[in-house]
């Protein structure tokens, strides 16, 4: 298929400085846990999206000094030629693509706790992060802000030497340059503070010294937030940052613009539970209508009309993407083959930032499987190998995200035929109702995306309305079947703080509740006090309670955490998940777990109350959103009752199972399942996953023999 | 040369294809004769221009059943010998037309939405795979020609200025092996949106989520079902029940009226099959445009207050 | 007891389209192929029937090429008896009712059922010009079936606007099918993997009479100038679109 003319604008070249982009599609700096110590993993991640036609991709965020260490975060660092070689192997696989490569080099200043190198960070007035609470900045004087600036100047000329064709002078999140601007971090009474001109003089200096020394042949981009939402003392459009637009223009080669400050930055990663697309385009737009150069922002954009709407409009010249690169690397290529329906769409759950939040994991994607698996497991988000064993015929028992993405892999890779078989009257199991909790539509792109690949699919028929027992899969002809059961919500109160049910707790009452109760099965919340109660910490417990205030509801919600719903702090979507709740008028207690449950009655004590005074909280109705438990009664009978022997004689060869029906899980890894067992059906023990490459440093005893040695004679003489 | 047409009638009311029928007649050479065939063909308003002839073929059953129209159709060819027949694309004629063809050897062709007469030849126009692709056909051999044509593609032939003449035949049916016993008005069930005859679908030109009320209340007046495009059901203001599109329902009502729907390929997957397909969009560049049938820009709000006045 | 179904595999154009050489049918390279999906209906109809009468032989006709046996091959994986196949090229109705003819006149069938049309050439006669070489009855377009396995069925003709018609039908008869009539089942993979290795019978077309029309060109379309533009103040605008509506419903 052919492209539409009318996307032909994203695919126009784009002079930025001396360099040139080949279209406008570039991946902004975004993290993915690998750094420079993982360089392979991180060469492989970035080329990736090059392969899939973007134009430029990004570095995370990049320190540029050992005061700049955002430890547990992973960052990339430029601090010394071996980082330079780490980093090189990306630059090599970019230009490979004819993509560009950019540096976005970073001082944090407080934000960054420096907790593996135990330096001291520099910042413009001496107070602690707003951020990472315990860390107390060195007050700047001249001499620090002209050794800071040299940093700059030698990482960016390291930048230059690694092969990076961009480098960036960071200021957005409220880094050093922008805290430089912003009187929230500047109190400064001296040339460097105060008036705009003298808290813009910092980043300015610092941008024309890093042009003097790299510029002529490097471009500089320069990424700043232009609005804080903290009011006076925070970043503002007008006062701040459209002068300093106007006041550098000249020597800035490309514009990153984005919103927020640091400790709020889900207004700038906006979780799709809150924002739709394009979210930051009237801030872009305004910078654009008072610079010369090219302009680029993010907008969480997977539309391709919206796309060439943001340009056409004079909104932006060049559209970055970080979570929908992550979701689909191909998301370019894909617009230019006219295969829009392929575009694996970036849902603005925000589980791929969680994980640098959390500090070390990889990145990992709802959407994308393979998303940090590039180069460790060797997987590629499009290509696909045939399966060895492509002559079985598999049956999938269940249509939920694991088993809608193994079947889809298995289809991909040519097995014979796939069935996959649903008791419900359509794809989706548990992502059927989750997107009709208030906000999160756009997660129905989950199902949508693997609907359509599946239908697609030749050798891949799905089938609802079938509920098949351990018999009729025995005799199903398959020689490969696959569980994918699911999971449901305890009935009974069993929790992970107590280890134990509830006392009292019954969802087979009329007035107790699960999740799936209320959202699948239509069951009525009775009355007007509802307590929720809440072990689950992620989306699930705040959400009910967002969605039955709505209806009109008392609510409580009840933790015995010290703050409800704490995985939302890793996916930014606390801070307005909390005002929405505090609107709504919604009681949060936390610091609580109860004890009995009765009609009319939940009782409950402090956590650290050693008395454990009884206190009580009327209710009309209770919610249980205690734990989930696997959905393990088909697999049980196949495995206990049936036997696998058993099997074996009608020709099943093999019995997998994956997803929640073995541990709930996220549904990121509940599609990770799927995807490594399809991807690893023919691998000789499939259930167990192939080991995957670590980016290590093996130690090469020859090598260190000289070093050891050494010290061990010292040990021997005593003297140690 | 001569065209017999054959009327269609259900409960003693004449059926609009048979008045498209007699249009679509006049393109073709000699005199239009319609015939009604019935109990009580003579209180059928068969009326029309173009009409040279009508001839009321009494028959003892008043509605439809197969053997008895291929009985009267086959006499009334063995009398006239018309070079051309013109039936409905019909459940009716569905049930009684191809045996009529293959029992006489008859040139044939269904789905007609096009005729002309080319030097002494008739070619007619019909699609396949689905309407992607046109085919034109022709009927070769010296023999009369019976076509099955589209419903709504000719406009109904106006009044006569004068009444043409009547011709009174019975005609014996020798049996009826397929026999009407009774006529069932099925009640209109809770449609899902791919049962519906009439869809109203809105985009994200509705703007608000506050406006979907607007919409619901348009839907009721005008009796036609709600339905969407993702973005709604995306932004969780409309149930995925009723979505439109690739990866929610396929529908082919009989009338599509978008508002505010930009078409995307994935929607326009849905619906394009649609008998018709209105279009109102401010944007004048809206893909739909190109796919639909009609089209208007304008306000959608204001064209849909306009359009509740009307019900 | 034997009930007929009479079925094609159908193919369905993607968005490209290309012809053959001679201008005459989509190059079927372009082309993916399916069982009709009426004709699944008329299969699973002609099953549930032989389950509720206790007994009865389900025998899969189609007329076509070597490749249109997969239109047999899921027949039988659903549940039917025996499939024959009719070595013929697919053209116009009334010579594939001929050359289902052959096949099916030898069976003396009790019933015979076909879907109303196919999705591909939308003809919908090719079972009404069945009946009328097999001499046989026929009712078109049929919703509902109702019968005790002798003396006449009761049907239900869907008409236009929903309206039913209720007709009692002589058997042995031919009955077109309409989708709803039910939900075709869905063959297990051991019932695709048995149906992989039954014997078709194989049986030579009769020699062609007549076709009833020939192909003088097939072509895509014109994508058209698109719509047809509404003019006027909203109100202009609505007062047409109603007319529209209303013309278009009936």
């Amino acid at each position: 298929m052919a492209r539409d003319p009318k996307y032909d604008i994203l695919f126009e070249p784009i002079k930025l400085g001396p360099k040139t982009m080949k279209n406008r599609f570039y991946q902004i700096p975004h993290c993915n846990g690998f750094g420079s110590e993982k360089p392979l993993s991180q060469a492989f991640f970035r080329s990736m999206k090059a392969e899939g036609g973007y134009g430029a991709c990004c570095t995370e965020y990049c320190s540029i000094s050992p005061e700049s260490d955002d430890t547990h975060r992973v960052s990339a660092r430029l601090w010394d030629d071996d980082d330079v070689t780490n980093l090189s192997v990306m630059c090599e696989m970019l230009h490979g693509y004819g993509a560009l490569a950019a540096a976005e080099l970073w001082y944090g200043g407080p934000h960054a706790p420096c907790m593996e190198s135990r330096c001291v960070p520099r910042a413009p007035s001496q107070i602690p992060s707003d951020f990472e609470h315990l860390t107390y900045p060195k007050q700047m004087d001249k001499d620090d802000i002209r050794a800071v600036q040299k940093m700059y100047v030698d990482a960016a000329k390291r930048a230059r030497t690694a092969g990076f064709d961009i480098v960036y002078v960071y200021g957005s999140h409220s880094y050093l340059p922008q805290q430089f601007l912003t009187p929230y971090y500047n109190k400064r009474t001296d040339e460097y503070g105060g008036s705009f001109v003298n808290r813009a003089r910092f980043w300015r200096e610092t941008i024309e010294q890093v042009k003097d020394a790299v510029g002529h042949d490097t471009a500089i981009a320069v990424r700043m937030s232009c609005d804080m939402f903290m009011g006076e003392p925070g970043t503002q459009l007008e006062r701040d940052c459209l002068p300093f637009v106007e006041l550098v223009d000249d020597i800035v080669d490309v514009w990153d613009i984005n919103v927020s400050g640091i400790s709020e930055w889900g207004e700038d990663a906006t979780p799709s539970r809150f924002y739709p697309s394009g979210r930051m385009l009237p801030w872009q737009h305004a910078v654009k209508k008072v610079s010369k150069k090219p302009v680029l922002g993010v907008g969480r954009f997977t539309n391709p009309d919206l796309m060439i709407s943001a340009i056409n409009g004079g909104q932006l010249d060049i559209i970055a993407t970080c979570r929908p690169s992550i979701a689909d690397p191909w998301l370019p290529r894909k617009i230019d083959e006219g295969r829009l329906d392929d575009i694996r769409e970036c849902i603005g759950c925000n589980v791929c930032i969680s994980r640098w939040e959390i500090g070390g994991p990889p990145v990992i994607c709802t959407q994308n499987a393979t998303a940090g698996e590039e180069y460790r497991r060797g997987w590629h988000p499009e290509i696909f190998t045939k399966a060895k064993n492509a002559d079985n015929d598999v049956l999938v028992i269940g249509a939920g995200p694991a088993g809608m993405e193994c079947a889809m892999i298995l289809g991909k890779r040519g097995m014979r035929r796939v069935h996959l078989v649903e008791a419900d009257d359509d794809m989706g199991g548990i992502m059927r109702w989750i997107p009709q909790l208030p906000g999160l539509g756009e997660w129905g792109r989950i199902v949508n995306y693997r609907k359509i690949q599946i239908n697609k699919l030749k050798n891949v028929e799905f089938h609802a309305n079938q509920r098949l027992d351990a018999n009729a899969i025995k005799t199903y002809g398959a020689e490969i079947v696959i569980v994918a059961t699911g999971g449901y919500w305890a009935t009974d109160g069993l929790n992970g703080a107590t280890h134990d049910v509830i006392a009292g707790a019954d969802a087979s009452l009329s007035w107790q509740l699960t999740p799936e109760q209320i959202m699948a099965e239509g069951k009525k919340v009775p009355g007007k006090k509802v307590l929720i109660v809440d072990n689950d910490g992620y989306f699930m417990g705040v959400s009910l309670a967002e969605k039955l205030a709505m209806e009109g509801k008392k609510v409580t919600i009840m933790s015995h955490q010290a703050h409800i719903a704490k995985y939302m702090d890793f996916t930014l979507e606390s801070p307005n998940q909390n005002r929405k709740l505090h609107k709504l008028g919604v009681e949060i207690v936390v610091e609580h777990y109860p004890t009995k449950i009765e009609q009319g009655k939940v009782h409950a004590v402090h956590v650290f109350d050693e008395e454990a005074h009884d206190k009580v909280w009327e209710v009309d109705a209770v919610v249980l959103v205690t734990q989930r438990r696997s959905n393990e009664a088909l697999y049980r009978e196949l495995k206990d009752k049936v036997g696998f022997s058993e099997l074996k004689k009608e020709g099943v060869n093999a019995v997998y199972r994956i997803g929640d029906c073995v541990a709930p899980r996220l549904i990121a890894d509940a599609i990770f399942d799927g995807h490594r067992l399809a991807r690893e059906i023919d691998s000789p023990n499939p259930e167990e996953p192939l080991p995957y490459k670590r980016e290590r440093r093996v130690i090469n005893m020859a090598g260190a023999k000289a070093e050891i040695d050494e010290h061990m004679a010292a040990i021997h003489a005593g003297v140690r | 040369m001569s065209v017999l047409v054959i009327a269609e009638h259900t409960r003693g009311e004449v059926r609009d294809i048979t008045y498209e029928l007699i249009t679509a007649g006049h393109a073709l050479e000699g005199p239009l004769v319609v015939a009604a065939i019935g109990s009580d063909p003579g209180a059928l308003d068969l009326n029309r221009a173009g009409v040279d002839e009508i001839i009321h073929v009494r028959v003892p059953q008043a509605d439809f059943e197969n053997d008895v129209y291929q009985q009267a159709l086959e006499a009334l060819i063995a009398e006239r010998r018309p070079d051309h027949i013109l039936v409905g694309f019909s459940v009716n004629s569905l049930g009684y037309a191809p045996a009529v063809a293959t029992k006489l050897g008859l040139g044939f062709a269904s789905d007609v939405f096009a005729i002309r007469r080319e030097a002494g030849t008739t070619v007619a126009t019909r699609a396949f795979y689905g309407s992607k692709v046109h085919a034109e056909l022709d009927f070769p051999g010296q023999r009369a020609v019976m076509l099955m044509l589209r419903p709504t593609i000719w406009p109904a032939a106006g009044a006569a200025s004068a009444p043409p003449s009547v011709t009174e035949r019975n005609v014996t049916i020798a049996g009826s092996r397929a026999r009407h016993k009774e006529f069932l008005d099925l009640p209109k069930a809770d449609v899902d949106i791919t049962g519906a005859d009439f869809l109203l679908a809105i985009g994200r030109g509705i703007g608000d989520k506050e406006n979907i009320a607007l919409f619901e209340r348009l839907s009721e007046k005008m009796a036609a079902t709600l339905a969407s495009s993702r973005p709604l059901v995306d932004a969780g203001w409309m149930p995925s029940s009723r979505q439109v599109g690739q990866s929610g329902k396929t529908v082919k009502p009989k009338v599509y009226l978008a508002l505010g729907i930009s078409g995307a390929v994935q929607h326009l997957a849905g619906m394009k099959a649609s008998g018709t397909i209105i279009a109102v969009n401010k944007d004048p560049e809206a893909a739909l445009f190109n796919a639909a049938h009609y089209g208007a820009v304008a306000d959608l709000f204001e064209v849909a207050r306009e359009l509740e006045k009307l019900y | 007891m034997k009930i007929v179904v009479c079925v094609k595999l159908v193919k369905v154009v993607g968005d490209e389209v290309e012809f053959t050489a001679d201008g005459l049918d989509v190059d079927s390279d372009y082309l993916e192929h399916a069982l009709n999906e009426w004709d699944a209906c008329a299969v699973e109809e002609a099953l549930r029937i032989r389950e509720r009468l206790g007994q009865a032989e389900v025998i899969a006709v189609t007329a076509g090429d070597k490749k249109s046996e997969e239109a047999l091959r899921r027949c039988l994986a659903m549940g039917a008896d025996r499939a024959v196949r009719v070595d013929s090229a697919v053209t116009d109705p009334i010579s594939t009712a001929n050359a289902l003819a052959s096949a099916v006149a030898p069976e003396s069938p009790d019933l015979v059922l076909c879907g109303v049309q196919s999705s591909d050439s939308v003809q919908g006669s090719t079972g009404t010009a069945l009946s009328e070489l097999l001499g046989l009855p026929r009712v078109a377009v049929v919703k509902k079936l109702e019968w005790s396995g002798a003396g006449p069925a009761t049907v239900h003709r869907e008409l236009e606007g929903g309206l039913v018609d209720v007709v009692e039908v002589d058997t042995p008869a031919v009955l077109t099918i309409q989708t709803g009539i039910n939900q075709p089942r869905y063959a297990t993979l051991r019932a695709i993997k048995l149906a992989e290795q039954q014997e078709i019978t194989l049986v030579t077309a009769p020699a062609g009479g007549d076709p009833a029309y020939r192909v003088r060109r097939m072509f895509t379309p014109p994508k058209g100038e698109g719509a047809q533009m509404l003019k006027g103040n909203p109100s202009e605008i609505a007062s047409q679109i109603a007319v529209i509506i209303k013309e278009r419903l009936k």
